[in-house]
């Protein structure tokens, strides 16, 4: 997706009411995902209904990852009658919208367009979605108290892999063409937008980071540290924070035949989500398991996020949205990994902002 | 013609004999059925019948020897208990009850038989299809009222209390380590974020680093299994190493639970028992609560009166005498009343949204210490009970149901309510509904209130004098 220079981009100012009109219009006419509130918990989800769009929320439960690479998808279908055998192959896409995109979110895009698209063999599954979806981000107002994005090489108003971006400003919101396909889309809004001009060229001050990042070499010399023993001691083994994760790209393929609801026998190959966290993930035929111990997976969740993925695939998997903190039943903390290897550690609880050297 | 789908689970001793005896005899039976023949009515578990319903079932019947005449001494008395228990929890996620029948028919009784298929028959014929089966593409979703928060205000405690009981908890557990009485202390610690999580203290100087507050949320039973039985379940009985452990008087009542179950011996724990005022609102906790972190005490703890632990070898703060009793105020208690109230049809729907939002990332098991099969039933590669779909709506809701309930039925008379597994969900599915209505089922039907003594849970006994047939 060609991107637009920074100096010729289309800028808008758009009114709340604005977007909510817009957002309405484009329901209508594509399949349009954006931030819903399901019981108190806000969820990326398809859109029926433009009233149930949120503008105000901070960090849904689950990142973006699920539209494109869902937590199970059938791969393909085989179908099996007294006559004959039918494959019936993985339904086209529509194209969809994509609305609230925070730019964390988006970032995790570079790992999995990584594994996915730009390594061999191309992944077709994912190829196709991510074509068909126009992403329209939305800055974040504020970092939450478990975001590290600006570690990772984000930040909360990043346009990276978005089409457009939504961004607060003074009483509504600018809306900023990214890359050519968005200003399609803008241009198509029905109603008149005026121009929108920055009253300085974001020059923001450079965030101090909170915590301190690891280079790739001082990952080698931590391998045997008895740390990992004593941090994952309190692991649980589930997989929450590798289903939450932006990056976490794991899967299973499963065979399986199904019942349809007229008795009919289907075969279905299943691609689902799965998780080296989990104590089954590394058991082989015949029952062995090479990663038997919580401080064994516990280390590699951290070493495919900073080392293997990175020596492979080149970026980090880790766009530092901390969701993991977050769903973290017994408060494993990735941000205290980061800490052990570089050796330092967060001077003060109330003030992040300084690093200190143990 | 409607023709409903009704499946017969038959003990071949008995009832499937009893079907031919009625064929031999020329008595009228409906048609609609198709017998299952089972060695013995305690072979049929509570996961094939709810699977039976997940395929489209719109009736199961469960045909078994008379109680004293099993074949196998006691299967018929397993079926027995088990099935009243799965009615009411099938019947709380929205399945008519009638859709589930236990009988008995012996071998030489066709007309009994006849007469119980065709009653079941006609009531099944009465309620039409169940719409228990979600089917593919199909979304079902509602708009779940959350219940009133009650407005209790919890009495606010000084610090100094705390810090007391910090203090005491700190100087026993350095003296079991320097007196090398346990190899190591599960207690609790705070993270630099502040928050409160479950740590190992392995030497005398670091039992500073412990600590006792509102937030000790985590029942550190669950850590217990695999510390002191780390070859797996139930083959190290003797000699293994020993711990020691912070426990709450909710997570006492797990000890008591796992050693009536022989996870562990009593010998190879030493407990450190906290009084206790209530735990708070952790940071985790349902969304719609989120108001109330770090304020309101947990719901559960508004229905518990329990201040001293049950077991303990070290008792440390004295108990609090001024508080009020509380038990029943809790949006739980409410909203199981509300759900109770509720038509089936409605109830399926709410539990439906409920589940929807399940990710399977099995954080409600992980965090369980009820759950201790070495591989989990609905996770073994060599028998598929649930499939591997996932996702929003869909076929993959059946999955996603089967697991929750199972798991809350495998729980049914061992879950103390430490609702540990609502607080690690990362969507907020109220699993602790299921649990809590349970536990109060086979309080009802066996006086059974799982750890409150060292009695093993009903459904791994006989039926005694007064546990009646429902």
């Amino acid at each position: 997706m060609s991107r637009i220079q920074v100096a010729e981009r289309t800028r808008k100012y758009i009114s709340r009411e604005q977007v909510l009109q817009w957002l309405a219009q484009l329901t209508g006419e594509m399949g349009l995902i954006a931030p819903k509130d399901i019981d108190g918990y806000v969820f990326y989800r398809k859109i029926d209904d433009a009233d149930e769009i949120l503008l105000d929320y901070t960090k849904p439960v689950l990142s973006i990852k699920d539209v494109f690479f869902p937590p199970s998808d059938k791969l393909f279908l085989i179908e099996k009658s007294a006559e004959e055998l039918k494959l019936l192959p993985h339904p086209r896409l529509k194209e969809q919208v994509l609305f609230g995109v925070r730019p964390c979110d988006a970032h995790g895009l570079q790992a999995l367009d990584a594994v996915f698209i730009s390594a061999e063999p191309v992944d077709p599954y994912y190829t196709q979605r991510r074509e068909n979806s126009i992403l329209i981000g939305a800055a974040c107002r504020e970092m939450g108290p478990s975001c590290f994005c600006t570690e990772m090489g984000s930040s909360p108003d990043d346009t990276q892999y978005m089409d457009l971006m939504l961004t607060e400003v003074d009483g509504g919101y600018s809306l900023e063409a990214i890359t050519e396909r968005g200003c399609i889309l803008l241009n198509r809004i029905s109603f008149p937008l005026e121009d929108y001009y920055p009253k300085k060229p974001a020059e923001s001050a450079p965030a101090l980071p909170r915590y301190p990042y690891p280079s790739i070499e001082s990952w080698l010399d931590h391998f045997s540290d008895k740390y990992w023993e004593d941090m994952s001691e309190r692991c649980l083994s589930c997989r929450a924070c590798a289903y939450v994760c932006p990056t976490c790209r794991c899967f299973d393929v499963r065979d399986e035949t199904q019942t349809g609801d007229d008795g009919s026998q289907m075969y279905a190959r299943i691609r689902c989500w799965d998780s080296c966290t989990g104590s089954a993930y590394r058991r082989i035929a015949g029952g062995h398991n090479p990663r038997p111990e919580e401080a064994q997976r516990l280390r590699n969740r951290f070493y495919c996020k900073f080392y293997y993925f990175s020596q492979q695939y080149g970026p980090d998997a880790c766009t530092g949205c901390g969701r993991c903190i977050d769903v973290c039943p017994v408060g494993v903390d990735i941000t205290e990994v980061l800490q052990h290897i570089t050796g330092t550690r967060v001077a003060e609880q109330n003030n992040p902002a300084e690093v200190g050297v143990l | 013609m409607y023709r409903p789908k009704i499946i017969a689970f038959l003990c071949t001793w008995c009832s499937y004999t009893g079907a031919d005896t009625a064929g031999i005899a020329r008595l009228k039976s409906p048609a609609h059925f198709r017998a299952v023949r089972v060695p013995c009515s305690g072979r049929v578990s509570p996961e094939l019948i709810m699977r039976t319903f997940d395929q489209g079932a719109d009736g199961v019947l469960v045909l078994g020897c008379h109680i004293g005449e099993c074949h196998y001494d006691s299967g018929n008395h397993r079926t027995a208990k088990r099935m009243p228990v799965l009615r009411s929890l099938l019947e709380f996620a929205g399945l008519e009850p009638q859709r589930l029948r236990l009988d008995w028919v012996s071998a030489s009784e066709g007309e009994r038989f006849s007469r119980i298929a065709t009653e079941f028959c006609n009531e099944i014929l009465a309620l039409g299809p169940a719409r228990w089966r979600v089917s593919e593409d199909q979304y079902r979703t509602v708009k779940v009222d959350r219940p009133p928060i009650s407005d209790y205000t919890p009495p606010v405690f000084d610090q100094t209390l705390f810090d007391k009981q910090t203090d005491g908890m700190r100087k026993a557990a350095q003296e079991l380590l320097s007196s090398q009485q346990v190899d190591c202390v599960i207690g609790y610690e705070e993270d630099q974020r502040g928050r409160t999580r479950p740590t190992f203290v392995y030497q005398p100087d670091d039992c500073s680093r412990l600590v006792w507050n509102q937030s000790c949320t985590h029942n550190l039973a669950v850590y217990l299994s695999k510390k002191l039985n780390p070859n797996g379940a139930y083959n190290s009985l003797r000699g293994g190493p020993s711990v020691a452990v912070v426990v709450k008087p909710c997570d006492s009542r797990t000890i008591n639970v796992q050693l009536a179950e022989n996870v562990y011996t009593r010998e190879q724990l030493h407990i450190i028992g906290m009084t206790c005022t209530g735990v708070k609102v952790q940071p985790r906790s349902n969304g719609y609560l989120e108001s109330l972190q770090g304020t309101q005490l947990q719901q559960r703890c508004l229905d518990c009166s329990e201040r001293t632990p049950l077991v303990y070898d070290i008792l440390v703060g004295e108990p609090p005498d001024d508080l009020p009793d509380r038990k029943g105020i809790s949006s739980k208690a409410l909203k199981i009343t509300q759900l109770n109230a509720m038509s089936p049809t409605e109830r399926m729907d709410v539990w439906l949204s409920e589940f929807d939002r399940c990710i399977r990332c099995y954080a409600c098991r992980q965090a369980c210490p009820m759950c201790e099969c070495p591989t989990c039933l609905y996770e073994r590669d060599d028998s598929l009970w649930v499939s591997a779909v996932n996702g929003w709506g869909g076929v993959g809701l059946n999955e996603k149901r089967t697991f929750h309930l199972g798991r809350a039925y495998h729980l049914a008379g061992r879950c103390i309510g430490c609702d540990e597994c609502e607080r690690s969900c990362p969507v907020g599915i109220p699993i602790s509904y299921l649990n809590q209505m349970l536990a109060s089922e086979m309080e009802t039907l066996y006086h059974h209130r799982a750890g409150a003594s060292l009695a093993p849970p009903p459904f791994v006994t006989i039926l005694s004098g007064e546990e009646g047939l429902t």
